[in-house]
This record gives C-alpha cells, sequence and structure tokens, in this order.
C-alpha cells in the first residue's frame, strides 16, 4: 500500500532535500522486542540491562534498587552489576517502563502504590532517583497497585492490580511525563460496562495494557488485586474462594477514546501481551497462568476481534505457571518462561494459528522475565515473580542469567547470582544504550 | 487548493522515511491512505480530552523576523480558538517533513470547513535557530502553506537563539539532540492546544492523522469552555 498524499510541486525540492539523507544509511537494529511502540529506539547492541529489583530483608541494604548491569561485551565489567541505585524500604518492585523519549525509567511498587521515576539520560550507568510518586492511590480515585509504565506521546498508561480496597477492580492511570496525574480509566465490568460488548463476563481486573497504533486498539489483560497476589501462595492456593477471584477476560479498546470495544473470554489468568510487529499483523499473544496455554487475539475483520487458545505450554496438568513471553521482531519465535518449572521454552509461532514447540531449556530453579534484543541473538532472564510466591529455601534461586541464541539453541554468555551479590530479587527487565542520548 | 498531487514522490518519500523511522521509534508507520484515516474515527464529543499540561509560550520570530510570543494571538488570522503546535527543523530528513505533510493535509481538510477554519491555527517551530532563520521559515512556509483563503491561519516560527528556545522545549518536554552531520535527534510529537492554553492531546506520528486531530478540535469546541468536564476521557 502506498502513501498518497498530495505534495504540491513547490514542495518537491524541499521534500526531495530532506529524504536525501533517508537513502544513505540503514542503521543496525538491535534494541529489545516487546517495548512500547512509541519509544525511542535503540540502533546498536545494548551497553546495559536495567533490573528493577525488590529488595530482601538482611539481604545488602535490604531495599528495592535498579541494578545497572554492563552488557559490553568488551567492558573490563562485562556480565557485573556496576550500580545499584537504591531507593529506600521495599515497595513490592515488579515492572517498569521507559518515556517515551527514553530519559526516564518508572519503576512501580506494588505494595504501597509508589511510582519511583529514575533519569537514566545523564548517566546511562547510573539512573539517578529524580521523583517519587506517593499519591497515586488518591490522585487516581481509588486505584493500586502500580503495575507497569507504558510509554504513550508525552504521558506514561499505568495499568493497575487493584484499588484502594484492595480488591481486583483495577484501573488504567495516565500521568505526564513530567508525572502530573491527568486520567483514569477504569476496567469494564458487569455492572459497568462502559459501553463494551461483553463476551461472557467482565470482571474488571488488570494487569499488562498494550497499544497497536495502527488499528486505534489498545488490549487490556487480568491477573488479581492486592489482598491476593500480597499473600503468601501457599496459603493463597488452599484458599478457594480467593482462587476464584483472578481474570478471565482480556478487553479490545478504541485507544483514541479510551472506551472499552469487547471484553473477551480468556479463562485461566492472561499476563503478558506481546502485538505482532508486522504491518500486515493484526494480532497478539498472551500466555494464561493458570491453565498453561497460549491465546490468540486477532482482529477477523475491521473491528470484529476473537480470542482463541492455539497451544499448550508444557503440561498444563503440572501447572508449569507461564509467566512472561517475548516475541521476536519478525514475529516468528515465541519465548515463553514457565515459574514452577524454571523452564524457557521456544515457539515457532511463524503460523499463529499453530504454535509449535522447538526448544526447552530449564534456567533455574523458578523462572519469571525474558527479555531479548531486536536482532533475536540475545536473551535475559530474571527469577523474581513476586516476594511472597518466589520458591523458598534452596529453591529460592535468585539471578539475572544471559544467552545467545543462534535460532536452535541457547547459549550461555554470563549469570549474576543475586543473593551472592546481596542485590535482592530481580524482577522487570530494560536495555540501555549511551548512545541514545548524544553528546 | 494546492497543485496536483505527485504521487510517484509522495510514495517513495513514505516508504522511504518509513523504513527510516525505524531508527527513531518502535512504531511502524504503515502508509495510511489519503481518502480515509486507517482507523474509524470517533464521532466529535464521543469522548474527552482531560487537560495534561499547560501549553508555554515563550519568544520567538515570526517569518518577518518580529519577536514575538509563541502563543500569543497578535498575528493576522490567528483568530481564537484551538492551537495545533508542531516541532520540527527544516534539515530533517527522517519524520519531520511527514509531520509537515500532515499538517498540510490538516490545513486542507479544515479549509473545507470555514467555521472551523476560524477557530484553528497551525504553528510551526523550528528548534533548530542557527539553520532555520526568518528567511528560511518564510521559504519553508511558502512550499508548505496553502493560499486557500478559506484555511486556517498556518504560521512559520523559530526562535532567535539556542536561550530563548530552551524554556521552550523543557515546558513542552522535547528534548532534541545533536548527533553527528548535524542531524538533531528528537521523538516527534505535535501538541493539541485548547483556547484556554492547556495541552489537550499529544501525538506521534502514527495519531498525528488529520481527521482525527479535526474530530479533536472538535470535540474541544464542543466542549464550550474547553475544561473536558471532569476526570477520564
Amino acid at each position: 500500500m502506498l502513501r498518497n498524499r498530495p505534495i504540491p510541486g513547490r514542495r518537491i525540492a524541499l521534500v526531495l532535500a530532506s529524504a536525501a539523507p533517508l537513502l544513505a544509511a540503514a542503521p543496525a537494529r538491535s534494541d529489545e522486542t516487546c517495548q512500547s511502540p512509541y519509544m525511542a529506539k535503540i540502533t546498536g547492541l545494548e551497553d546495559f540491562v536495567y533490573v528493577w529489583t525488590l529488595g530482601v530483608e538482611g539481604l545488602g541494604d535490604g531495599s528495592d534498587k535498579l541494578v545497572t548491569v554492563d552488557a559490553r561485551e568488551t567492558s573490563p565489567t562485562f556480565g557485573k552489576p556496576i550500580h545499584a541505585a537504591s531507593i529506600g524500604g521495599r515497595h513490592e518492585a515488579h515492572h517498569g517502563g521507559f518515556t517515551d523519549d527514553r530519559r526516564h525509567f518508572w519503576a512501580a511498587g506494588l505494595s504501597d502504590s509508589r511510582i519511583f521515576i529514575f533519569d537514566v539520560a545523564t548517566d546511562p550507568a547510573k539512573p539517578r532517583l529524580v521523583r517519587v510518586i506517593d499519591d497515586f492511590v488518591a490522585a487516581s480515585g481509588g486505584a493500586a497497585g502500580p503495575h507497569g509504565a507504558y510509554a504513550l506521546p508525552g504521558r506514561m498508561l499505568i495499568p493497575s492490580l487493584s484499588n484502594r480496597h484492595g480488591t481486583g477492580r483495577a484501573a488504567l492511570v495516565e500521568y505526564s511525563n513530567e508525572g502530573d496525574y491527568i486520567a483514569t480509566h477504569w476496567l469494564p465490568t458487569d455492572a459497568e460496562p462502559n459501553g463494551a460488548r461483553i463476551e461472557a463476563r467482565a470482571d474488571g481486573y488488570g494487569y499488562d495494557a498494550r497499544v497497536l497504533p495502527r488499528r486505534n486498539v489498545m488490549l487490556t489483560s487480568s491477573f488479581t488485586g492486592l489482598e491476593n497476589y500480597m499473600r503468601p501462595l501457599g496459603d493463597l492456593m488452599k484458599d478457594g474462594e480467593a482462587m476464584k477471584r483472578f481474570g478471565q477476560t482480556m478487553v479490545l479498546w478504541d485507544f483514541h477514546a479510551r472506551q472499552p470495544r469487547t471484553v473477551l473470554s480468556v479463562p485461566g489468568v492472561p499476563l503478558e501481551i506481546r502485538w505482532a510487529w508486522g504491518p500486515q499483523h493484526t494480532y497478539a499473544f498472551t500466555s494464561t497462568a493458570l491453565t498453561s496455554k497460549l491465546w490468540l487475539v486477532r482482529e477477523d475483520e475491521p473491528g470484529a476481534w476473537s480470542a482463541k487458545p492455539v497451544a499448550e505450554i508444557g503440561d498444563p496438568a503440572t501447572l508449569p505457571v507461564p509467566v512472561d513471553i517475548s516475541l521476536s521482531a519478525d514475529d516468528r519465535t515465541l519465548f515463553v518462561d514457565t515459574f514452577m518449572d524454571g523452564t524457557t521454552r521456544v515457539f515457532d509461532v511463524s503460523d499463529p494459528d499453530r504454535p509449535r514447540q522447538i526448544y526447552e531449556k530449564k534456567i533455574g530453579a523458578q523462572l519469571n522475565m525474558v527479555s531479548q534484543s531486536w536482532d533475536g541473538k540475545r536473551i535475559y532472564y530474571t527469577s523474581s515473580l513476586l516476594a511472597n510466591w518466589d520458591k523458598t529455601g534452596a529453591e529460592n534461586e535468585q539471578f539475572l542469567k544471559a544467552y545467545g541464541w543462534n535460532g536452535r539453541e541457547l547459549s550461555p554468555r554470563f549469570a549474576i547470582d543475586f543473593t551472592a551479590e546481596r542485590l535482592g530479587r530481580p524482577h522487570m527487565m530494560a536495555f540501555g544504550a549511551a548512545s541514545l542520548y548524544a553528546p | 487548493m494546492r497543485p496536483a498531487s505527485l504521487l510517484g514522490l509522495a510514495a517513495l518519500l513514505a516508504s522511504v522515511a518509513s523504513s527510516a523511522q525505524d531508527a527513531l521509534a518502535h512504531e511502524g508507520h504503515a502508509p495510511r491512505p489519503e481518502a480515509a484515516a486507517a482507523f474509524p474515527i470517533p464521532a466529535p464529543g464521543s469522548y474527552r480530552l482531560p487537560p495534561i499540561k499547560r501549553a508555554a509560550g515563550g519568544t520567538v520570530l515570526d517569518e518577518a523576523g518580529k519577536t514575538v510570543d509563541l502563543l500569543r494571538r497578535d498575528r493576522p488570522g490567528d483568530g481564537r480558538g484551538v492551537t495545533v503546535l508542531a516541532l520540527i527543523y527544516t534539515r530533517c530528513g527522517d519524520v519531520c517533513p511527514l509531520a509537515s505533510a500532515d499538517m498540510a493535509r490538516l490545513q486542507d481538510l479544515a479549509a473545507k470547513d470555514p467555521g472551523l477554519a476560524r477557530r484553528m491555527r497551525l504553528i510551526t517551530l523550528s528548534f533548530d535557530p542557527e539553520h532555520d532563520t526568518p528567511e528560511v521559515m518564510r521559504s519553508f512556509a511558502a512550499a508548505w502553506r496553502s493560499a486557500d483563503p478559506a484555511a486556517p491561519a498556518w504560521t512559520f516560527l523559530t526562535a532567535p537563539d539556542r536561550a530563548a528556545l530552551a524554556p521552550i522545549l523543557a515546558a513542552y518536554g522535547q528534548r532534541v539532540d545533536a548527533g553527528p552531520s548535524g542531524v538533531l535527534n528528537h521523538v516527534f510529537r505535535a501538541f493539541l492546544i485548547d483556547p484556554e492554553g492547556r495541552v489537550r492531546n499529544i501525538y506521534s506520528l502514527d495519531f498525528f492523522e488529520p481527521a482525527l486531530v479535526l474530530t479533536d478540535i472538535r470535540t474541544l469546541l464542543l466542549d464550550g469552555s474547553g475544561t473536558g468536564g471532569g476526570p477520564g476521557r
């Protein structure tokens, strides 16, 4: 399809002059996949991996911190933690994200709803805490448990997991890049559908939120509220009533209007969402934690969206608990991490209706996040899920492990023991590069 | 109206610039047809645009080299109403020409509704004061601006120097970093500013769709006071 724009004749010289530099260079593509499409992009190799790390009482300073891992292979400190920006106290460090200009990293705490804003531009090796948002609950009108931080133009979108009552009713909350509150959009429920068509039910839970700009749609997924995610996992799983209070839905939104259009039935706790990148690929994947399935969400015809399970992840009967997924930039390879068996599985998803597992490897005793470079050659893993859900004793391994991927198998590059380094429980990873910030 | 389209050139520019944009941001800019947006446009007034922040003024130069305030309404044809502000530089080789083409399409589209056109204006501000002098902006304007008397006003401004520019860029959160060969690395943003001087939307190139921007403008004007009427959108 061609872009047909009227360009007056007198503009031609200017346009050609402007276009000329484009014809010369084709920069390398090596940023992380699975990021907001609005964000500035790393065009070389990543220099650093920032790791939002949950503090452990009695370990180091015991505080949550943003750890910088040196990913420069020529550096004498390659594969080592080189900086830790401690924030003081433990706030159930979980997810975070860069602003659209990638100058700041917003890191959220699930327990007390604080959001910590780090300057990563002034010295990319040493992020610096520059602001704390501590009125998230009050400003948002009652949303709590800020989960991620997703870049929009000049703004950040913060999906919450909970509310001031600790239940699973969740909202999407917008802030300006400067850290000022803008708006709250509550997830639809059966009682308050807000105009959405409901396939089965609307539970109002939240988790991830991701935008496909060219179709003006946003997709959200659903987890559980603070009363569940802050509870020890063993206790929780014995509580049949509490176990009913988990997400069973995904919501398709009119992004520009911020209005829910369809509540899709996706039972089993759909978590991370990954839109395909291809310009004709109007679909997304998610995985369901409790039923261990891969789901495909697709626009079947303009404005008509559906969700269907397309593959099982491991043996669902053994409750592997898929937690994070990462889609390659060419939409052909999907990495899926399962927490309980500490295993990463790689699926060929070139036919999105029929994912086919092509590889698996046990990374550790427990496993959570996976991030891959844009060229698909470098894969990073971390171990921690939630303070009260991580395994205990010898199985409480806390690590970042880096691998190379050649399309067939993973080969170790380096590993960091976050307990031995007295850092804490590593969770969300994000790539940094000094080249983003020209002198 | 402007002269006839040169579709082949436009398509070439679009496809080349689209691939180059990948170097700057993750968003993929699927070419959009002239006649229709890539997705349904919501009805004006069916959604809200909550205020994001105050829109800053600042000392700039108009095309004649006269010192003016960025948002002051003392220029001929400025009218009252909604402002669309785009930040670019004229030597830009990737997103800026596409953004200026979108501004031109917005101006053309608005001209079809003279009542609306009188209640809005377009401003292009350069963040390259060393190169983009008022003279350069004047010739740039001549290349892009419609001569249609029904079209909304479109002014092309620049800053007298970097010192005057810095607070404006800071207020809009627009980072500009000098790269090799004079390239100014930036993430393109345009701002929708209501009559009360508040930013009501911020557009990346993906959502800088003229029909959508016009719908946002109509939404603000339907809103009357332009306040958005409470939390949420």
